[in-house]
């Protein structure tokens, strides 16, 4: 009989199978363990690349809206200007007060 | 050869494992032996700084919150020149685009022979955000934009020495010099790994925000409308007295506030890069701040106050003006070399008499009392205000090396001593103030970027005379105005105000011709809201209108008259009510 059948017969590969099966059992654990570990990493990180992205973006409009602003306020001062005003006013057909009149009201 | 699948699963082993040697041989060899040369390289290709556009700085505004100096959004372009595939024809695009010639855009734009890396170069600064647009249309990967500001001078050249500027290199002239470090804003920048639009990666935004700080914005004490009509009122005398020059001042008495203040020659300070090269940095420093005079007859108005306060005189004091005096090796005469006789404190400063002030500082006070009260109304030192540049002056003392006894005397009416227009303005309103003497300013209040709100309080300097004194004075000076002086009269209004013609020096004695006249007052007396200040640089006018009342104290009254309209000063009686 060959060393394979005295093997069987004597239940040396049932235990070896049985060995196995527990190991592999464990390695499946493992993997299992690590890709939901990986995957959560992989989540987060995605969410906080994400994140970055958008505070970056949010950053930059900010710095836009600065800009956006600052020009806003330097029209608004150019359209208000002395000599503006004096061109508008004059168009409108004001002119310099000439004598300025002070009315005194008693108090009741 | 191989008998048995044992014999055959090592041979596959041995196989896998020679396959698998070399791997593990390269790995150790990139990932631990030549580590750190790779990883440096790794680094200088995606470490760079990186940062938001530059921050805007603070904006200046006047004292009702107008715009005086705001920021513009422009962007410097530049140029990855090697990328360029056909450079004459984006020269020609480019010329009118970045008002640039295209002969100087080619040259910028050939790059040198056998480049091999890139090369990049600025075309040109400072270009406005609609050009910035037809830029972006033409869609040219190679050109690049940085956005970045100019300053805007939202009234041109109106108040331009108070306002100043600051070059590149951070140095420059007005309250923008002197406030910088407020006004200036922060960027921060960092330096890390950056994707290949130069944006930060994401794990380096996890260190912090990079949002840009902005600058300080502050609130002036100027008045916008009282500064552009001052700024006409000073014009408009120039041309009409062919003056070289003039300043005129405008300064809250009660608070030391600057209303109002101009100056000739002026500038345009977005230009100042082309005084610069024209050799014209002198036309950057103020008059009215930086440069001192002789004040002339104003300061006589000074020395009766301190006569006043020092007990030694009353309003009874007279003396016997013979039409000269002698003091010191040097003889001392009236303006128009007449004797006065018999005349008062009143006489003197009616009739501007240089005799009476000296017979004052020298007979009366003495040099060590005189010029105790040189002193103290601030002359020969600084006075603090926010502003660059500013001039102490020139006061002689009896301790000085070069001292001379006639100092004493020609003091007394204003020569022989440099003051600055601000220096004058801020002991007059002393006088108008019941001897309180306020510390000139400019700044109102500081706004700080995250909404605080730092009010600048005022500050007094001192009493260089007292209440009693200064009143006597202002008294005086509006006795003055109402009978020899009406031509500085506001209707309905008690103004006080003294004039004064100044040769001018030159080396080894005066000009014979050229003069400064001045004509500096305060009103409504008493409680005066307004000291204003008129000086005009040597006024091309006859000989016989060569006098600061026949020609200052008009413009003196011009001025008066609508800064007290525009500040709704109501009429003298009206304030006494009926």
């Amino acid at each position: 009989m060959s060393v394979l059948w005295q093997q069987k017969t004597h239940g040396v590969l049932r235990r070896k199978e049985k060995m196995q099966r527990l190991l592999a059992r464990l390695l499946l654990s493992v993997v299992v363990i690590t890709t939901v570990l990986a995957g959560v990493y992989l989540t987060v990180v995605a969410s906080n690349v994400h994140t970055a992205r958008r505070l970056w973006a949010m950053e930059n409009q900010i710095a836009n809206v600065m800009r956006t602003n600052q020009a806003f306020m330097t029209e608004i001062a150019r359209l208000s200007s002395i000599p503006v005003l004096q061109e508008r006013s004059v168009a409108l057909g004001y002119r310099p007060a000439e004598s300025i009149d002070y009315l005194y009201l008693g108090e009741p | 050869m191989l008998h048995g699948p044992e014999a055959r699963l090592r041979l596959i082993t041995v196989l896998l494992i020679a396959a698998l040697l070399p791997i593990l041989g390269q790995l150790v060899r990139l990932q631990i032996l030549e580590h750190s040369q790779y990883q440096s390289e790794a680094e200088a290709l995606v470490r760079r700084q990186y940062a938001l556009p530059e921050a805007p700085w603070g904006v200046i505004m006047d004292r009702n919150g107008d715009l005086l100096v705001g920021n513009v959004p422009v962007y410097d372009v530049g140029a990855e020149i090697t990328m360029i595939t056909d450079t004459v024809m984006a020269a020609s695009v480019l010329a009118p685009l970045l008002n640039r010639s295209e002969e100087d855009l080619l040259a910028l734009m050939t790059p040198p022979e056998n480049t091999q890396t890139l090369v990049w170069r600025p075309l040109t600064n400072r270009v406005p955000p609609e050009t910035v647009q037809k830029l972006r249309d033409l869609n040219w990967p190679w050109i690049t934009l940085s956005p970045t500001w100019e300053r805007y001078y939202a009234e041109g050249a109106m108040a331009c020495h108070t306002l100043g500027f600051v070059n590149a290199e951070g140095m420059g002239y007005g309250v923008q010099a002197f406030q910088l470090r407020f006004l200036r804003g922060e960027t921060v920048a960092r330096v890390g790994s950056v994707s290949g639009d130069t944006s930060p990666m994401p794990d380096e935004l996890t260190v912090g925000g990079l949002t840009p700080y902005p600058g300080t914005d502050l609130r002036l004490t100027i008045d916008r409308t009282i500064q552009a009509f001052v700024e006409g009122a000073l014009d408009q005398a120039i041309v009409e007295y062919k003056a070289a020059g003039g300043n005129i001042l405008v300064m809250d008495p009660q608070t030391g506030e600057i209303l109002a203040v101009a100056s000739r020659p002026n500038y345009e300070p977005h230009r100042y890069p082309e005084y610069a090269q024209n050799g014209k940095e002198s036309i950057f420093w103020d008059p009215a701040v930086s440069i001192a005079y002789e004040p002339g007859s104003v300061f006589k108005a000074l020395v009766v106050a301190a006569a006043l306060d020092s007990g030694r005189v009353d309003t009874n004091w007279s003396y016997n003006d013979l039409g000269q005096i002698e003091y010191g090796g040097v003889i001392i005469r009236n303006s128009n070399d007449g004797a006065y006789g018999q005349q008062g404190l009143q006489g003197l400063l009616d009739y501007s008499l240089n005799v009476g002030a000296a017979t004052l500082s020298t007979h009366v006070l003495g040099a060590d009392l005189f010029y105790k009260y040189v002193r103290a109304f601030g002359f020969g030192q600084t006075t603090g205000i926010e502003l660059t540049g500013e001039a102490r002056g020139i006061v002689h003392l009896p301790t000085d090396w070069d001292w001379s006894d006639s100092y004493l005397a020609t003091n007394s009416f204003g020569q022989g001593i440099a003051v600055t227009p601000l220096q004058m303005a801020m002991s007059i309103a002393a006088i108008a103030n019941d001897g309180v003497m306020m510390q000139p300013r400019i700044i109102a209040e500081r706004q700080y970027a995250d909404g605080r709100v730092i009010p600048i309080p005022p500050h007094e300097l001192g009493q260089p005379v007292s209440a009693a004194a200064a009143r006597t004075v202002a008294e005086m000076m509006v006795r003055s105005v109402d009978t020899v002086a009406k031509v500085a009269q506001v209707p309905g209004y008690r103004i006080a105000g003294k004039s004064g013609t100044a040769q001018i020096p030159t080396t080894g004695g005066y000009h014979p011709r050229d003069v400064v006249v001045s004509y500096v007052g305060f009103g409504p007396v008493p409680n005066a809201q307004v000291v204003i200040l008129v000086n005009l640089d040597r006024p091309d006018v006859p000989t016989h209108m060569r006098w600061g009342i026949d020609t200052a104290a008009p413009v003196f009254q011009k001025v008066m008259a609508r800064v007290l309209t525009l500040m709704g000063v109501p009429p003298s009686d009206l304030r006494a009510g009926p």
